[in-house]
């Protein structure tokens, strides 16, 4: 039955209090390991449909009529617009409606980050849209940019500020017997979807229809709803197939909003697609951040005091995301504070990127333990399981479910080699192994409704209107209603990614989609088969149950599905389920341990990334294949991070200048290593009805620290910044070099 | 926009000459090349290997293949670019191409597009030049260039031949050209001598993909040994004197430390 609580409601790492509509999940838990479909290795139901260019990505829309967009925006990092002339604009070739500021949210004449939206325009072909805008005539008065972060702290030029403090930090720095102090710094990154950002909008009586690319469907109509006044039921939101989002994709987006007004003036659909160059540009990046730590700890290694000074880069508007949570929420320590200040800047704003904080703050928090064991003299791994905690160190909450201790136990083996790794070592090549530890959110949480519809031909459909971000959903949730269900895997299929045909669902963030959407859909098999199987006793008596697609009696009797079903005619059988609530009391979240080995060309400065194993905990595993997928995606991710992208501005004037895809460097093919990966595979048993974690964002957590740490055990050298490049190496080394020499004991 | 393609280099009549288009066709997108004529010039540009002749015409990746072509050439040219861009660029458009300075790309005002001053001196410059890089900074970004000049290989046009050291300029107040082709002058074949050994090395920000941070080609040929570098001046640049004679930024330090490991090791590749 459905009820309202009064609940805690987290999104990466941001948590809000708010009344929930939640139904109760009464479901049996499913034993432990691989099942008959969930936990077995299964290939993407849409993968043929996606290799031959089936599957309809926004990119593919073409509507009838439909018009190209292009947006006129700030060419400085901050201005203001003293005089815009659009007139030769709409008159020039092609154009069929002009949009300018003071007449749509989001376009605006006071610009504070280049790229920022000022007008639009949609002609018949996008070449002429673009056209058009170069006709405008634009007179700006350029301001003088704020881009330092440090600065904007010291004047106060802060969108958020965030304190914590548990215990006394002096006093544990007093009882420390070892104390290491370092910065850190992060540098922004770029989400670099395949799919840039874009929308094809229609107007269809008073309904207005939109394609995005989204990992938020119901989002999207809320916002568009709200911009546009529109009851939300005049919305219809559109995805299908998205080339990707990894978190800058959450919110409609001034493209969605530019798109359907220029629809609403020129009475045809129209397509408003970013360039890859405006991606670069404006269309979110991982905030950089700066981090200035100390940690205390006794000879043993039990961490007495950990504080950070956290500066995130936010950029002129956004949200400070959670860069402190992993110092507050790895390790049983007693005396914790930290500080973190969101600068306000003259840069494109943030956009939340594939857990973000936890990130760039793990970088910076299992460096500085490695540093600390380095200066204990006491091995890494063993420094982290003294620290372990057995309940949320922050208000000692039990977790739902942590098997941190098995990671390291697992771990051992990696960690391990790296005697091997060193051995292998020359003049000019160092080899080294380092590890880091992971923490990040990812239990999900209602609501989340799904529907499994059985027809005659003994078929089921799962209808929810979520969306596959590209993880693999449409697989996850077919194999989860199969398992339920007790039917093979090749008689489900689950449609997706449309307001207008299915329940809701929640937003693809925060790891999020498996863990809501999962006991949905289970719930919504288990509902449809109780009516298969009622059916079923009224047909032949007694107690009968489904196996393989086959009712089984309770005498072992066997009789095909489609027998009994056969009798509905066109008559559907219809399940419906819904997300129950997350444990009360009880923290859910994923923990993991990467282990990473480098080589290190001391002579060039090339850092290679030869080997990494991840062991992640995310409670029970739907689909090995799609999750070692997300595994290796997280890590190629993270190792782009670590060693090779850095959005870069111009120093003076705010510029972005790193625009296309020679200048700033995604990780190649070449740049991968062996990438290992094991999951813990334990169901978690206060966690819904499937025992699920999420599992997009853990395995890049730990990347970057793993790295670093591996690069310091092979060369001595602490690397701090990202992203390690040559220059960065190098300057490392002769760090490194300088140090050796003063602490070398004086000749006798 | 029109494109033509004549058959002969007699019907040439001005335009702006096309190749491979891995080069061109992004210059002409983001407005840093101007063309209302382009010219196919596939079918009058030659292509292929003849001992020591390489047409203009010629794919990196067949020359990345062919055993004739000394190692250093070979291996620039098998370290530029992805497979595709090497099966698209020809020799002669790598040798021609502009450089990857994201000022000049971004059309700031800078010297390279007659400006009065180098935005990447003051600015971000980590692939910029440690030499020749006072009045402007920017990297020539051809391995290619750094093997032919290494390798002393002749540059052969629809109006005369000269050493490829010779295909160069710095810019200057007056003239801020890299190149010194006249309007209407096509490459049409490279003269590249044989070596006795030959190398290519080359640091990137990553694998595989990337422009050259440090080039260092090295070729012996007789008792003469000969090294040039890429990405380090406006230009490919031959080495005359030492490496401690380099300017380097304070963000190109780095390179000039790159530069003198992969020298010494060129050298002993050379044996």
């Amino acid at each position: 039955m459905a009820r309202l609580i009064r609940t805690e409601k987290e999104v990466e790492g941001r948590y809000e209090e708010v009344w929930l509509l939640v139904d109760e999940d009464s479901l049996d838990r499913w034993p432990a390991g691989p099942l008959t479909v969930v936990g077995r290795a299964a290939a993407r139901l849409d993968g043929p449909a996606r290799a031959r260019g089936e599957a309809t990505f926004t990119a593919d829309v073409r509507l009838p009529g439909m018009l190209h967009a292009a947006v006129l925006r700030s060419p400085f990092a901050r201005a203001r617009l003293r005089r815009l002339d659009l007139d030769a604009a709409r008159t020039a070739p092609g154009v069929r409606a002009v949009v300018g500021p003071d007449e749509l949210g989001g376009l605006t004449r006071e610009c504070g980050f280049e790229g920022a939206p000022v007008a639009a325009v949609c002609a018949d072909t996008y070449e002429q849209a673009r056209s058009a805008l170069a006709d405008a005539r634009v007179e700006w008065d350029v301001l003088e940019p704020l881009l330092d972060a440090d600065e904007a702290v010291s004047r106060g030029e802060l969108l958020s500020t965030r304190e914590y403090e548990r215990g006394d930090v002096a006093r544990g720095l007093a009882e420390a017997d070892s104390v290491v102090e370092s910065t850190y710094r992060t540098q922004s990154v770029l989400h670099n979807a395949l799919e840039t950002h874009q929308s094809v909008c229609r107007w269809v009586g008073d309904t207005l229809e939109v394609y995005t690319s989204t990992q938020y469907v119901w989002g999207v109509r809320a916002e568009v709803a709200e911009a546009f006044h529109l009851p939300a039921d005049r919305v219809r939101v559109v995805c299908e197939y998205m080339g990707g989002g990894f978190g800058a994709k959450n919110g409609a987006g001034d493209y969605t909003l530019v798109a359907a007004e220029l629809a609403r003036r020129a009475g045809r659909p129209v397509r408003c697609a970013l360039t890859r160059r405006e991606e670069h540009l404006c269309a979110g990046n991982r905030n950089a951040t700066v981090q200035r730590l100390v940690a205390g700890a006794r000879a043993d290694g039990t961490l007495t005091a950990l504080a950070g000074d956290y500066v995130n880069a936010v950029g002129f508007s956004g949200w400070t995301a959670m860069t402190e949570g992993p110092m507050q929420m790895l390790y049983a320590c007693p005396n914790v504070r930290t500080a973190t200040y969101g600068a306000k800047l003259n840069l494109p704003p943030m956009k939340a990127f594939r857990a973000p904080g936890f990130v760039e703050g793990t970088f910076g928090l299992e460096c500085l333990l490695d540093e600390l064991a380095a200066k204990l003299d006491l091995d890494p791994l063993e420094l982290r399981r003294r620290n372990h905690t057995a309940a949320d160190p922050r208000d000692e909450r039990s977790y739902s479910s942590k098997h941190l201790a098995e990671c390291y136990r697992r771990a051992e083996r990696h960690w391990q080699r790296r005697h091997d790794v060193r051995a292998r070592s020359t003049e000019s090549v160092k080899r080294g192994v380092g590890m880091a530890s992971q923490i990040w959110f990812g239990g999900g949480g209602p609501p989340s409704y799904a529907w499994v519809r059985v027809g005659a031909d003994a078929r089921a459909t799962v209808v929810t209107a979520t969306q596959d971000i590209g993880t693999g959903t449409r697989t996850t949730l077919a194999q989860i209603a199969a398992e339920e269900l007790g039917f093979p895997l090749d008689r489900v299929s689950v449609t997706l990614g449309d307001t207008a045909h299915g329940p809701y669902s929640t937003l693809s963030a925060g790891s999020s989609t498996t863990p809501s959407m999962g006991p949905a859909a289970r719930a919504a098999a288990a509902d449809a088969k109780r009516q298969i199987l009622d059916l079923a006793t009224q047909r032949y008596g007694g107690e009968l149950r489904i196996e393989h697609g086959e009712l089984v009696a309770g005498d072992g009797t066997r009789r095909p599905l489609d027998e009994l079903l056969g009798l509905l005619g066109e008559g559907q059988i219809l399940g419906t389920g819904a997300r129950g609530p997350n444990p009360t009391g009880l923290e859910v979240l994923t923990f993991g341990v990467q282990v990473a080995e480098v080589a290190v060309d001391v002579e060039t400065g090339e850092v290679s990334v030869e080997r990494i194993a991840a062991i992640h905990d995310v409670g029970r595993v739907i689909n090995p294949l799609a999750a070692s997928s997300q595994v290796e995606g997280g890590i190629i991710q993270g190792i782009g991070h670590t060693l090779s992208e850095q959005r870069l501005v111009d120093p003076a004037d705010g510029r972005v200048l790193t625009r296309t895809l020679d200048a700033y460097k995604l990780p190649t093919i070449a740049d991968v290593p062996e990438i290992v990966c094991e999951l813990i595979d334990v169901p978690d048993e206060q966690l819904t009805n499937l025992g699920s974690k999420g599992l997009g964002e853990p395995p890049i957590v730990p990347v970057a620290a793993a790295i670093a740490n591996a690069i310091r055990d092979a060369t001595g050298a602490d690397v701090r910044s990202l992203p390690i490049t040559r220059g960065e190496m190098l300057l490392a080394l002769a760090e490194a070099r300088e140090r050796e020499k003063r602490e070398a004991p004086a000749a006798v | 926009m029109k494109l033509l393609r004549p058959s002969s280099l007699d019907e040439l009549d001005g335009g702006v000459p096309l190749a491979g288009g891995t080069e061109v066709v992004p210059l002409l997108r983001d407005g840093l090349l101007a063309a209302d004529v382009l010219v196919d010039v596939g079918a009058v540009v030659p292509a292929g290997i003849d001992g020591t002749r390489v047409g203009a015409g010629t794919t990196l990746a067949a020359i990345a293949a062919d055993a004739q072509v000394p190692a250093a050439l070979r291996e620039a040219c098998t370290l530029a670019a992805s497979p595709q861009l090497r099966n698209m660029g020809t020799v002669a458009g790598n040798l021609l191409q502009a450089t990857r300075c994201w000022y000049w790309r971004l059309d700031y005002p800078c010297r390279l597009h007659g400006g009065d001053r180098c935005h990447a001196r003051d600015g971000e410059h980590r692939e910029h030049a440690i030499f020749a890089n006072d009045f402007c900074a920017s990297a020539h970004p051809s391995d290619v260039a750094a093997a032919l000049l290494a390798l002393d290989a002749a540059v052969h046009t629809n109006r005369r031949a000269f050493p490829i050291a010779e295909l160069y300029r710095l810019p200057t107040e007056d003239d801020r050209r890299t190149t010194t082709l006249e309007v209407g002058e096509l490459i049409l074949e490279l003269e590249v001598p044989a070596a006795d050994s030959s190398c290519y090395l080359k640091a990137m920000d990553r694998k595989r993909w990337a422009f050259p941070l440090v080039g260092v080609a090295a070729a012996r040929i007789g008792g003469t040994a000969r090294v040039a570098l890429a990405g380090v001046a406006p230009v490919p640049w031959l080495l005359e004197g030492s490496l401690d004679d380099a300017t380097p930024l304070p963000g190109t330090a780095y390179k000039l430390e790159i530069a003198k490991a992969l020298h010494r090791r060129a050298l002993t590749t050379l044996g």
